[in-house]
């Protein structure tokens, strides 16, 4: 490698993160402009949602509005965690009852 | 004169490329792992954040036997004359069990005073809103596509209730609002009391808005006085639950990541513990050649620094392309939760540059001072005594 180059790409690497950041700075900002078009819609619907809780566990647990219904529990959707609630507890609900309830309806 | 250093700096790296790649690949990999970590739990809370100025300022809910239960009319009546109390909104809503989907879904009860949801406003994606005492129903985007759902086809949702109605699919809601609406369902609050089997005048829980948001606290000490039991749960205090839920998964994620950031620790010592023969000798032939101390000090430095620059810039690189180009695989269930309905929607960075700089000073400046201490042993010993031994 010759000394010119050598001198450019080393001070390239060195101002990289510099670079990376104000790059992902950009790229951060203008999704943020982009997801800002939402804001009357989240507002409107959040309205008639009753908490702002997001559905990340809903259908795995029992507990879908985690700061209306369990604000202090610890772990309490995490790997292999207890969890006093029927559809993530270590005993599991009766699936099978409640599917062949909904059969014989 | 410093910047033929730096260049010296980056060929005598160049020599030692597999050493340089190993510490530079594991670096990378590390930053990459906790920035995704950051971003993906930043991201998560301005989420949650970014509906919370719309919620009531105060909810109110029944406990019995320390467990929510159902809230009356009744209840609701005795909270209308506290001062600053501007309405208070009984509200209905619950979970139903799919055996289908064999998960929840949320089944929330509209009020007839509420706002309209419609393609203008931009919450649907299609179709209309839901006419009261028509049983209709409006669907999350993922919701509808795991029942294989269209506008216009009827659902009856499992209930111990004869008296429920079959619904009737009329809208969903656009997929950008996944996060909120994969697992709602939106009634008539009567079809939405009827599948819950909620007895007429009770309600899930109470909805308080305040004419000064500022009274809160003193409002909850009344509501509590008035209803004893009862669990008061103020707007301001949610924003410190989800900062907390969403920080105890980041620390278990780290936790878990623990074996790659203590691999990190060893390439770091390795730095610490000293320098190899090879560039012992070297440093020998050019302080024989007329080096100083200082610029020996200098090319090391330089050698650290373009190690770590580089190997911060592609983790954070990494990091962001993995959570927000990518969608987060193998990350994003392990921070947000294990859902049946998988919200799809995109995250979006709440990252801003002082966090990004923070990462990237906080992983160069240790691993570049960590090299001083060894080149400054090396660089100060006899050149001659170095080269014989």
């Amino acid at each position: 490698m010759k000394h010119a180059r050598a001198r450019q790409v080393a001070l390239a690497l060195v101002v990289s993160p510099a670079l990376v950041v104000a790059g992902l700075a950009y790229d951060a900002h203008a999704r943020r402009a982009a997801k800002n078009g939402d804001a009357a819609a989240i507002d409107a619907l959040a309205r008639r949602l009753p908490t702002s809780d997001l559905a990340l566990s809903g259908g795995a647990r029992w507990l879908r509005a985690i700061s209306l219904e369990e604000p202090g529990a610890a772990f309490a959707d995490g790997p292999a965690s207890p969890d006093p609630d029927p559809a993530g507890a270590a005993m599991a609900p009766p699936v099978e009852l409640w599917s062949a309830s909904t059969r014989q309806r | 004169m410093k910047t033929s250093i730096l260049a010296f700096a980056l060929r005598a790296l160049a020599r030692r490329k597999a050493r340089a790649f190993a510490l530079g690949g594991g670096l990378a990999f590390a930053v990459a792992l906790v920035a995704a970590v950051v971003f993906l739990t930043e991201s998560l809370r301005a989420e949650a954040e970014r509906a919370h100025a719309a919620h009531p300022d105060i909810v109110v809910q029944r406990l019995v036997g320390g467990r929510p239960t159902t809230i009356s009319s009744a209840d609701a009546a005795k909270l209308t004359d506290i001062p600053s109390v501007r309405s208070v909104t009984p509200r209905v809503w619950g979970y139903v069990f799919l055996p289908s989907l064999q998960g929840n879904v949320t089944i929330v009860g509209t009020s007839k005073n509420a706002p309209p949801l419609s393609l203008a406003n931009g919450v649907l994606a299609e179709g209309r809103d839901v006419t009261p005492g028509a049983h209709e129903m409006i669907a999350g985007a993922e919701l509808a596509r795991f029942l294989g759902m269209r506008p216009g086809d009827e659902l009856g949702l499992p209930t111990t209730n004869p008296d429920a109605h079959a619904l009737k699919l009329v809208g969903t809601f656009r997929s950008s609002l996944d996060l909120y609406t994969a697992d709602v369902l939106i009634c008539d609050e009567e079809d939405a009391r009827a599948l819950l089997v909620l007895p007429p005048g009770d309600a899930t829980d109470l909805a308080l808005t305040l004419s000064n948001a500022a009274e809160a606290r003193v409002v909850a000490r009344t509501i509590t006085e008035k209803l004893p039991g009862a669990r008061v749960i103020e707007r301001d205090l949610l924003a410190r639950v989800y900062h907390l839920a969403y920080g105890r998964r980041a620390g278990f994620v780290l936790g878990a990541s623990i074996p790659a950031i203590l691999a990190l620790l060893v390439l770091a010592w390795d730095r610490a513990s000293g320098i190899g023969p090879d560039e012992r000798k070297e440093i020998a032939v050019l302080k024989a050649v007329g080096w100083s101390t200082s610029d020996v000090l200098w090319a090391k430095l330089f050698e650290s620094l373009l190690v770590g620059a580089s190997a911060t810039a592609l983790g954070l690189l990494l990091g962001y392309a993995w959570i927000f180009w990518l969608g987060a695989p193998g990350l994003r269930p392990a921070l947000v939760g294990w859902s049946v309905l998988y919200p799809r929607a995109a995250l979006t960075p709440a990252v801003d540059v002082a966090q990004l700089l923070g990462i990237s000073l906080a992983v160069m400046g240790p691993f570049a001072l960590l090299s001083i201490v060894p080149a400054w042993r090396a660089a100060t010993t006899d050149p001659l005594d170095t080269m014989r031994t």
